[in-house]
């Protein structure tokens, strides 16, 4: 539904978004992640159309958002940073002037209107003036405006900012809800947000993507901890060589114990085998644990390898 | 063009819901006022035979230092809003994401413009029938309906370079002030320039500068000669503004 390809956008001599590509489809619910200044707003702006692109490609449902523009947005729902809206209008006021302007035909607007309204739970303000709303009210009236038209996408930034507790797990289940049937490029800094709502997650960094995976993958521990008392060389060398382990780390070599970091390859797990290697070259394991590794630290870990890597390496995300 | 009446209702609630329009309205209203004292004073004198009271209109309207005043501070203060605020505020974010057209934005900013300033212009045309029945004062319409239009086509154009100011920047003062120079440079400087050039005898110089000259146009219009040069500038004036605006807001989108 959403397709990017090498996306980039130049403002004067900064690079704010550099040639990233990914895909959203139907029934998936992805989260845009990356530090501040990444190029999230930035990335979200092109796919609405609202900023053209320097470079590259991107449709949404089959639209070239620079050759058909109007076809491109009448499918997306999108809701901006910090949700603007006219300040002297109602709320029923708004989401009617809204829905006339993403051409809802005049005999589905009041459903259309009512179904918003109930499903953000602004039953209570629906007469009430915007200026006059709490910050919670007023983002919950953009993402009713994002919602509206029954959109296939929606593109929701920071859906969740200045909500409370219990406002932000309804519109998170809301989400999940509108997810079902529809594309979903949510951003956000919030981890526990991605893990509650998203099923792929795409990390942004410096205008790159570090990291597009599914969230299951990237909670699939597959670093190992292991200590063994022997000599640090040679151990390593008889690990790399075991089959099913991608890559070893020495980490460090104390009183003749070594401490490595192995990885696995995707959907092996080395662990009995590695045993039985060290036992048999007389080296024995001391600690032989699989590390949990968590969303944050992937996150951390993704962002800062964007970083040193330097803007000439292409990122494993196609 | 399917979206401007949805737009143009916005805008015009905008307007009639904040204090602005209503501020600006009432100076008006005392400004017409005013004049029509002034007119009445002078009509229930004595006349000489080549009074400036032959052509009422102009002492009423298109020669009163207020009324001009007025139009100078009022046209940048009503079309200031238009664009900026939105880019202020970000609400222009929402509105270019959805299928609304550069083109469509424009001409609803522009048209509420317009109707905004004929609602200004209304204090001065609601007096005139109680001049004409209730003092049996029988002055000729045709350079009533004269002024009337070319009032009307400065408006399309005035309204239209505010717009254009307005989609430039989103700092509202910055457009008002703009709007506010340019708008004087049309009205009076001409006038001026065409003062000056006929004291130095540049005959030619001086008939360019009072045809641009807004001042001279609305007086001639007010004396019943109604030049159909002068409104085809006008509407030109206003119809390439408004496309330079459209142009320049779709290329600056985002800025």
């Amino acid at each position: 539904m959403i397709e990017a390809r090498r996306l980039s956008k130049t403002f004067g001599s900064v690079s704010a978004v550099d040639r990233i590509s990914f895909d959203v489809g139907r029934g998936e619910v992805v989260g845009l992640l990356g530090p501040n200044g990444a190029g999230k707003t930035t990335t979200m702006r092109l796919l609405t159309t609202y900023l053209p692109p320097t470079s590259g490609r991107a449709a949404l449902c089959g639209h070239d958002v620079l050759d058909e523009p109007l076809s491109a947005r009448r499918c997306v729902g999108y809701l901006p940073e910090n949700a603007p809206i006219y300040g002297e209008m109602r709320v029923r006021e708004y989401l009617d002037f809204r829905a006339r302007l993403k051409d809802v035909p005049r005999s589905k607007r009041r459903p259309a209107i009512a179904e918003a309204v109930a499903r953000c739970g602004l039953s209570d303000v629906k007469n009430r003036i915007l200026g006059h709303l709490s910050r919670g009210y007023r983002q919950r009236v953009g993402l009713a405006d994002a919602i509206v038209h029954d959109p296939p996408i929606l593109i929701l930034d920071e859906p969740t900012a200045g909500l409370d507790p219990i406002q932000v797990r309804e519109v998170r289940a809301l989400i999940r809800e509108l997810g079902e049937r529809r594309a979903v490029l949510l951003s956000t800094h919030i981890m526990s947000e991605v893990e509650a709502v998203c099923g792929r997650v795409v990390i942004i960094a410096r205008g790159r993507i570090a990291l597009d995976d599914r969230l299951e993958n990237l909670r699939l521990d597959n670093t190992h901890l292991i200590e063994a008392r022997g000599p640090a060389e040679d151990v390593r060398k008889v690990l790399a060589a075991t089959p099913g382990v991608a890559s070893v780390r020495t980490l460090r070599e104390e009183d003749g114990v070594a401490s490595f970091e192995l990885r696995a390859a995707t959907g092996e797990d080395p662990r009995e085998e590695v045993a039985t290697r060290l036992v048999a070259n007389g080296w024995p394991p001391r600690t032989l644990s699989a590390r949990r590794s968590s969303l944050e630290d992937r996150f951390v870990d993704a962002v800062t390898r964007a970083g040193l890597m330097g803007p000439e390496t292409e990122t494993e995300a196609g | 063009m399917r979206h401007v009446p949805a737009l143009l209702a916005r805008e015009l609630n905008a307007y009639f819901l904040g204090p602005m329009a209503y501020l600006v309205l009432l100076a008006f209203q005392f400004i017409a006022f005013l004049n029509f004292w002034e007119l009445v004073d002078a009509l229930s004198r004595p006349q000489g035979e080549y009074s400036s009271l032959r052509d009422p209109m102009n002492r009423y309207i298109a020669e009163s230092t207020p009324f001009w005043f007025a139009i100078l501070v009022a046209v940048p203060a009503l079309t200031m809003r238009l664009l900026a605020e939105e880019k202020r505020s970000g609400t222009i974010e929402t509105l270019l994401t959805t299928p609304v057209t550069e083109g469509e934005i424009i001409v609803s900013k522009w048209l509420a413009g317009l109707i905004m300033y004929g609602a200004l212009l209304i204090p001065f045309a609601l007096y005139l029938p109680f001049l004409y029945y209730q003092a049996n004062y029988h002055f000729d319409p045709g350079p009533i309906l004269g002024l009337g239009v070319g009032l009307t086509t400065m408006g399309m154009m005035f309204v239209s370079i505010g717009v254009f100011f307005s989609a430039l920047t989103r700092n509202q003062v910055v457009a008002a002030i703009w709007t506010f120079v340019t708008l004087f440079l049309m009205v009076v400087v001409t006038h001026l320039l065409a003062f000056y050039f006929a004291g130095r005898q540049q005959t030619r110089s001086a008939d360019a500068a009072r045809h641009v000259a807004i001042l001279d146009q609305i007086r001639n219009f007010a004396m019943g000669r109604f030049d159909l040069r002068t409104i085809a500038l006008h509407l030109s004036v206003c119809v390439f503004v408004l496309y330079a605006t459209t142009t320049i807001f779709a290329a600056r989108r985002g800025r």
